[in-house]
């Protein structure tokens, strides 16, 4: 009792009742007002891998726990603060061919901002590949490929 | 399998399939539609560059059919370089106009948004990368509602 832990989110959420009270989280700092005052002065500088790779999805489950600042921790983790100002630079990079590095941005994304990366870069290279004319060569696909070679050994022996 | 008859001399419409099948065959000469012209698309791609809506395109395969018949019949179209590039500039400008969109939309916390005269072409592009961020907007908004949603698993 009283004593501070370290658990796992499912465990938290196993053990959290609001009626009976057995356990109280405390938040993890980039989660915290100062934090939150950075996100609405500028969220495209944070390196949000860094300061855990998966805020977004993190963040939402914590507002399971009741914690009196869940507003406010929902409107940043969602609004102007945070995903929605930071997208405009995901698409753009993603989407342009004339961006040459984009692994630094890259860097600074948490794991459902990459996500989001990796299909704006799919979309863009489906239309190149296309632009391209290798839409329409047929490839063998890597499956047949692999069955060729062990039907000729089968053969053999 | 039989073709015909053809006269020659005689343009005739054939789909586009046939036209570029009897070209490699080097069987006929194409005619590029009225569009593909240098005049012509440096007006569609000024009035791109002025407006803040999508112009109607002359066609809504506009990319597709400039793919083709500039690669496959290049020698029938004047002044082919020149309008692979006002294609590809028009292009440019309204894919940079779509995602102008995209981001205000995002910004707004739209829940509609009419979008005229865009094409599949461009639609596809962007389409996969915008429907998985609104998607991801969404359930970060079930946040917003005071023990609305059920805890999601799947992020």
């Amino acid at each position: 009792q009283g004593s501070k832990l370290e658990i796992p989110m499912w465990l938290a959420k196993g053990l959290h009742d609001s009626k009976r009270r057995i356990i109280s989280v405390e938040l993890p700092k980039i989660y915290k007002e100062a934090w939150r005052t950075v996100f609405s002065a500028d969220a495209n500088v944070v390196d949000l891998h860094k300061m855990g790779p998966y805020y977004y999805g993190f963040g939402s489950q914590l507002l399971n726990f009741d914690n009196p600042e869940n507003p406010e921790i929902a409107q940043t983790i969602l609004q102007a603060s945070t995903f929605i100002s930071r997208f405009r630079r995901i698409m753009d990079s993603s989407q342009n061919a004339y961006n040459e590095d984009t692994s630094a941005l890259v860097a600074r994304l948490d794991e459902l901002e990459r996500a989001l990366f990796r299909a704006g870069q799919k979309g863009l290279n489906d239309f190149q590949c296309w632009e391209k004319g290798q839409a329409s060569q047929i490839t063998a696909s890597s499956l047949v490929q692999n069955y060729g070679k062990r039907k000729f050994t089968e053969m053999d022996g | 399998g039989d073709l015909g008859p053809f006269n020659p001399g005689l343009p005739v419409e054939v789909p586009v399939w046939l036209a570029i099948s009897l070209k490699q065959r080097q069987k006929c000469r194409l005619i590029p539609p009225a569009w593909m012209d240098v005049e012509k698309l440096e007006e569609i791609r000024d009035q791109e560059r002025k407006e803040d809506t999508f112009t109607p395109m002359p066609s809504p395969y506009y990319m597709e059919l400039t793919k083709l018949l500039l690669n496959y019949a290049s020698d029938n179209i004047p002044k082919a370089d020149e309008i692979r590039t006002l294609v590809k500039d028009t292009w440019d400008t309204r894919m940079a106009k779509l995602r102008l969109s995209a981001d205000s939309f995002v910004r707004q916390q739209e829940a509609h948004a009419k979008l005229d005269n865009l094409t599949l072409m461009e639609i596809n592009t962007i389409g996969a990368f915008l429907t998985q961020a609104l998607d991801h907007m969404y359930k970060l908004r079930a946040n917003l509602q005071p023990g609305g949603s059920a805890p999601s698993q799947d992020f």
